[in-house]
């Protein structure tokens, strides 16, 4: 089977030959085609092309997908910082655009065709229906974005004084990815469309399942079914970092038909896999490991993963647990490949 | 938890000040109680008004940080470590032990406060993920060090700069991010070529206490509620040795 | 990387293949490529040179990830300094890619006099190349002995400038470094051969400094040629039964003396870009396999679809090599490379380089 059979015959719930291997790299990308961490946000054209090659070197899913990075801050007004540091990874938070009470009752959803990367999103879909590849746009997640739109601390005091604040951002940001959604399926039909929800601030790490369960679930519910009402079929979720406490939550969102839920290493396989048994679970070769493990750490870590991802009944991907460093050997990345050449095999 | 002093020595404390205090033991230790409690239930206006109490009644200011303020915030990074508080609770706590702390400071006699340490912390270059660093650096004043904050995005120069400008006996640097992990060890590198001595702590999610080690740290600690007391390990350690 | 089409020879066979003139399946890859598998699995690029066992782990790993024939090689062009007394650096900065030099052996006209022949189990690099060499022999990859050709040596041991002043002004003190390193090469290549047969060790010629960007064609016949006969034939007649000439950088002028140079059965000479694959089949094609020659610069700066273009290009005239050809960057791939445009190389073979 060819990679574009594999992620096809996995969307349809039929059965593939071995496991498939699943990008998630932005500016591991631009590092193997020689551009830089910058290009590969802000030109759509070097982050198709880069991650393309990326995923045709590394024998990986024909899915390439570009999230902007700190999506929701350009969007809504905020700083941003480039990543030109020789050890920054993607974009980052500079200055929020909400600074207070008042600014959040201010806030409103911006012009989806204007706003932000959103342009450049647009650029970026139109070569993915180009070489027909799934379309992809952002879908979450809810408090990542809010994040980014109000600085996460301030965000995390309002939750305990002033909660009705974040209900506040996170309706505008409901109401703005349901844009968001409305047109793209607009423009591409809901037919090829993969869009993409990723949650690390709703980690563990960060706030309690309790939060979750007020300010997260209830909005990315409300997302996801606004779109399976368009009629996307499947959406990618990242389930990023310690999220253990919040599995029970997330089994209430629905994902797709199926969706394709992926986990951080902090997250054991077999236990997503009870929790996700109608999705198509991925993951989770720690990205530390891959950066500055040896081949070996990453071939065994890879083993462990294929063999508690392939006994998935709705079916596996192989990938890292986050986005994979710029500063990775490359070597390291095609040891996983290498592992599934070696494991992933069905019988 | 802090050890308490011996009841006698509060009674010498006070007769010492040559005033007649109002509050008894069974008082202060309600009192002291009160802060504990105000900073772990997150009561800024708690804390501040207990605070203010404490001082009218004579209280002995840094008795009353100590083993009400910081004894709570030590509670708090207990119950952070056992995934009971989050990150907002514990932003909301220190900002209890903040409101007790800008009253209760400025009365603190210089030859009365033990400064435990010095400490130089900060976020490695290329990361701008500070929320850790911030709960780190709570927990440090907590008890009783003075911390020299570098921020973060941090060049990587700054840290052993700073570690020479101050003679901080610790210097902690974290990454969230996996790209700037890979800052610590140039950055440890640095601080040693100017301190081989130093203690150094390295911290954040996507290092381990064999990362650490490998980079050259001197400990590590998997969050904010364990640093404070893996400084005084390795600081022992070191001394030690 | 994943092939598009299945191999019909294992990377032995292939090569053993190429080296009896025999039909193979594709056109192989040489891969002149060091310090990029020190990037590409994450070691300092120095251990290329300064550590046998990494080194070997570095690019036996990249060349199965890449799909790689020949194997692992060890050796660096500024060859000799270390080897007759000078000092060399192993590379560090992020600009760096392969040993330079600190101090040469040679600064002095009296120093000529008093240089020494090495002991070449002890010598600068060639204990590392050793080790090397037996990690070659246990793989079963050819076992190879690189060194600089005997002009490179020459001005490793004393600065090129001055070499070239004497051989102007006192040329009998540039043919004496000249004879040296002749007969250095010779002890070299013996020891190799006493260690595992001569019929079993390649002797590998990097051949830079004699470019015509350094020296003319008539000072290539004085200085270069004699030398480099009389080293080869010595070669040959311990057994050996492949000379690798790297006939590197601008050296179309000098193509009438390589063709006298002693090659084996068969040799073997790769180009830089600055000499059309179709130039030198004419002049060494039937003598010898023809490897090259993508442009490094390109490599490293230039976007996949020119370096894709550009190797198509190549092999298909250097499928028209009579005696064989091997796909091969016209020098050291930089370690900067993208790795997409290494990908690219094996790529290229893989759409244009089978022999139907």
């Amino acid at each position: 089977m060819t990679e574009r059979e594999r992620l096809e015959a996995l969307l349809n719930r039929q059965q593939v030959d071995r496991v498939a291997f699943f990008p998630i790299h932005g500016s591991f990308a631009a590092a193997m085609v020689g551009y830089s961490k910058v290009d590969v946000y802000e030109n759509p054209e070097m982050a198709f092309w880069a991650r393309l090659r990326t995923q045709e070197m590394f024998g990986q899913v024909e899915r390439v997908s570009y999230s902007g990075g700190a999506f929701g801050a350009r969007e809504f007004g905020s700083e941003v910082k480039m990543p030109t540091s020789e050890y920054s990874m993607t974009i980052s938070l500079l200055k929020a655009a909400v600074q207070s009470e008042e600014d959040v009752w201010k806030l409103k959803v911006p012009d989806v065709k204007t706003a932000g990367v959103l342009p450049m999103m647009m650029r970026f879909s139109k070569l993915q229906a180009e070489y027909g590849l799934p379309i992809s746009f952002n879908s979450g997640g809810i408090l990542t974005i809010a994040g980014y739109i109000a600085g996460v601390e301030r965000m995390c005091r309002w939750m305990i004084r002033r909660p009705e604040l974040v209900h506040k951002l996170c309706r505008i940001v409901t109401d703005f990815l349901v844009a968001i959604a409305e047109y793209w399926v607009e423009t591409f039909g809901p037919e090829r469309m993969i869009p993409g929800t990723l949650a690390p601030t709703e980690a563990n790490q960060i706030i309690s399942p309790k939060q979750f369960e007020e300010f997260c679930l209830p909005y990315q519910k409300e997302v996801h079914e606004k779109l399976f009402g368009l009629g996307v079929k499947h959406i990618f979720t990242h389930v990023c970092g310690e999220q253990n406490l919040n599995l029970p939550l997330w089994a209430q969102i629905p994902m797709g038909d199926p969706g394709i839920v992926s986990f951080g290493n902090e997250v054991d396989l077999e236990t997503a896999s009870k929790y996700f048994p109608n999705d198509i679970i991925m993951g989770n070769v720690e990205p530390a490991v891959i950066q500055t493990g040896t081949p070996e750490q990453v071939y065994e870590l890879s083993r462990i993963c294929l063999q508690k991802g392939k006994k998935h009944p709705s079916g596996f991907f192989l990938g890292p647990g986050c986005d994979i460093p710029p500063k990775s050997p490359p070597y390291n990345v095609w040891t996983m490949r290498k592992a599934i050449e070696d494991f992933g095999w069905y019988d | 938890m802090l050890a308490l002093p011996e009841p006698e020595r509060i009674f010498i404390n006070r007769i010492e000040r040559g005033r007649i205090l109002m509050a008894s033991e069974e008082r202060t230790q309600e009192l002291i109680k009160g802060l504990y409690d105000a900073v772990v239930a997150m009561d800024e206006e708690q804390a501040a008004e207990l605070s203010q109490v404490a001082l009218r009644e004579g209280v002995d200011a840094y008795y009353a940080v100590m083993n009400g303020l910081a004894a709570g915030m030590d509670k708090v990074g207990q119950l952070y470590a056992e995934q009971e508080y989050f990150v907002p609770e514990l932003l909301l706590c220190s900002d209890a032990l903040y409101a007790g702390l800008g009253i209760l400071k400025p009365h603190i006699k210089a030859e009365e406060a033990h400064i435990k340490g010095q400490i130089v912390i900060g976020v490695a270059e290329g990361d701008v993920h500070d929320i850790g660093k911030n709960m780190v650096k709570i927990m440090f004043e907590a008890a009783g060090w003075t911390v020299h904050d570098l921020g973060k995005d941090v060049k990587l120069e700054r840290f052993a700069e700073e570690q020479q400008r101050t003679k901080a006996d610790v210097v902690a640097i974290s990454a969230l991010m996996t790209s700037s992990m890979l800052a610590i060890p140039q950055a440890i590198k640095m601080i040693r070529e100017r301190d081989p001595k130093v203690a150094i702590l390295a911290g954040g999610a996507p290092l381990t206490r064999d990362i650490a080690t490998s980079y050259g740290a001197d400990g590590y600690a998997r969050n904010a509620g364990d640093v404070v007391q893996e400084a005084v390990k390795v600081l022992s350690r070191l001394k030690g040795n | 990387m994943p092939a598009s089409r299945q191999e019909k020879m294992t990377k032995k066979e292939r090569i053993d293949a190429l080296l009896k003139g025999q039909p193979i399946d594709h056109v192989p890859f040489y891969p002149f490529v060091l310090g990029f598998c020190a990037r590409n699995v994450g070691y300092p690029l120095s251990v290329i040179y300064s550590d046998s066992a990494r080194s070997w782990e570095a690019q036996l790993w990249t060349h199965e990830e890449y799909g790689f024939d020949w194997g692992p090689i060890y050796g660096y062009a500024s060859y000799g300094t270390w080897e007759f007394g000078g000092e060399v650096k192993m590379p560090q900065g992020a600009y760096e890619q392969a040993p330079t030099h600190i101090t040469f052996p040679v600064q002095t006209e009296e120093g000529v006099y008093r240089l020494e022949l090495p002991d070449v189990k002890k010598a600068g690099c060639l204990p590392l190349a050793m080790e090397f060499s037996r990690l070659q022999e246990k793989q079963g990859t050819p076992i190879t002995l690189i060194f600089g050709g005997n002009f490179t040596i020459a001005g490793n041991i004393c600065p090129v400038e001055k070499l070239c002043r004497w051989m102007i002004r006192k040329p009998e003190l540039a043919h004496h470094i000249l004879q040296l390193a002749t007969d250095h090469i010779v002890d070299a290549v013996k020891y190799w051969a006493d260690t595992y047969g001569g019929e079993q060790v390649i002797a590998q010629i990097w051949e830079p400094l004699a470019s015509n960007d350094i020296i003319s064609p008539k000072q290539f016949e004085t200085f270069v040629l004699p030398y480099m006969q009389e080293s080869g034939n010595k070669i040959l007649g311990m057994g050996v039964k492949h000379i690798f000439y790297h006939i590197c950088g601008e050296q179309n002028l000098n193509l009438p003396y390589w063709t006298q140079m002693p090659m084996g059965d068969l040799g073997i000479c790769s180009i830089g870009s600055q000499i059309e694959i179709a130039t030198a089949i004419k002049h060494l094609g039937t003598k010898a396999i023809i490897a090259g020659n993508i442009e490094p610069n390109i490599l490293q700066t230039g976007p996949p679809q020119q370096v894709y273009r550009l190797c198509k290009e190549i092999i298909e005239a250097g499928k028209k090599a009579p005696r064989g050809f091997m796909l091969m960057s016209g020098c050291e791939t930089p370690p900067e490379t993208p790795p997409y445009n290494v990908y690219m190389m094996r790529k290229a073979i893989e759409d244009f380089g089978w022999y139907d």
